[in-house]
């Protein structure tokens, strides 16, 4: 298990950085803050997806797919839970040879567990899902990986937006200046 | 993905658990018995990715704020421009 190296991290954030400012350009130009701050933030999370690109995670697909499909009709939304529920069932048959109790509470971590602990992990484990683009479709090996991911490209793009947010303000700011 | 079938040997899980861990924040890191750890583990990812995320709002409101003071010929346009050459 490696997780990506610096210049990984660096060409994510130049990708990051590319998409993020080509969208930014070619939004209207003439924009109500409300609309703009939610292009800012669609434009963001489509542009983390892409440059971290598809390959060995399944969250950037998750973003690119939800943000590409206009919202889904009630009923759409709906059939999409079903089979949601159905994959995990499915999965779980699958892969619990362990009489349904979870990964981590047969682990060495949970050897005291608890019905409590093991029960908080199950909750935790739930949060998690949602909180991680795509994260319902995965068993909970697969959850940690894309969690790390997940957390460090996530890190990456603060990074990249810190910086175009200082550039910005400074320019801004000598700009007031020179206005007087 | 799911494809990784097969025994996962407690040393992977410890693995897996402390490069977890390590992702992190400094403050939030213990080195307390690992008999809480699996949930405690889980709870601060939980709250670093929803701190990230608080992050990534904030200064993505902040870089709107800025955009909507810019007009196109503008030093701040420039700098986008100059940016992606």
């Amino acid at each position: 298990m490696r997780g990506p190296s610096n210049n990984t991290m660096m060409a994510f954030k130049r990708g990051f950085l590319r998409s993020l400012l080509l969208s930014l350009q070619s939004s209207k130009a003439t924009m109500s803050l409300e609309e703009r701050k939610r292009a800012v933030k669609s434009s963001a999370d489509v542009a983390m997806a892409t440059a971290r690109g598809v390959a060995g995670a399944r969250w950037p697909q998750a973003i690119l797919s939800s943000s590409s499909s206009s919202s889904p009709s009630r009923m759409q939304a709906k059939v999409k839970r079903c089979k949601n529920i159905v994959r995990r069932c499915c999965h779980k048959r699958r892969r619990d040879g362990n009489n349904g109790t979870s990964f981590f509470a047969r682990t060495a971590l949970n050897r005291s567990s608890t019905e409590v602990a093991r029960r908080l992990v199950k909750k935790r484990t739930k949060v998690l899902r949602r909180m991680i683009p795509g994260g319902d479709l995965l068993d909970e090996i697969s959850l940690l990986h894309e969690a790390m991911d997940y957390v460090v490209h996530l890190h990456a793009e603060v990074d990249v937006l810190r910086l175009v947010s200082k550039a910005l303000q400074r320019s801004t700011t000598s700009g007031l200046f020179h206005a007087f | 993905m799911s494809s990784r079938r097969g025994r996962i040997t407690d040393e992977e899980i410890n693995e897996l658990i402390s490069k977890l861990q390590a992702l992190l924040p400094e403050s939030s890191r213990s080195r307390s018995a690992s008999r809480s750890s699996a949930s405690k583990l889980l709870k601060e990812t939980c709250s670093y990715i929803k701190s990230l995320h608080r992050e990534v709002d904030d200064l993505s409101d902040r870089l709107s704020e800025l955009m909507s003071t810019m007009d196109n010929n503008s030093p701040q346009a420039e700098i986008i421009r100059s940016l992606l050459r």
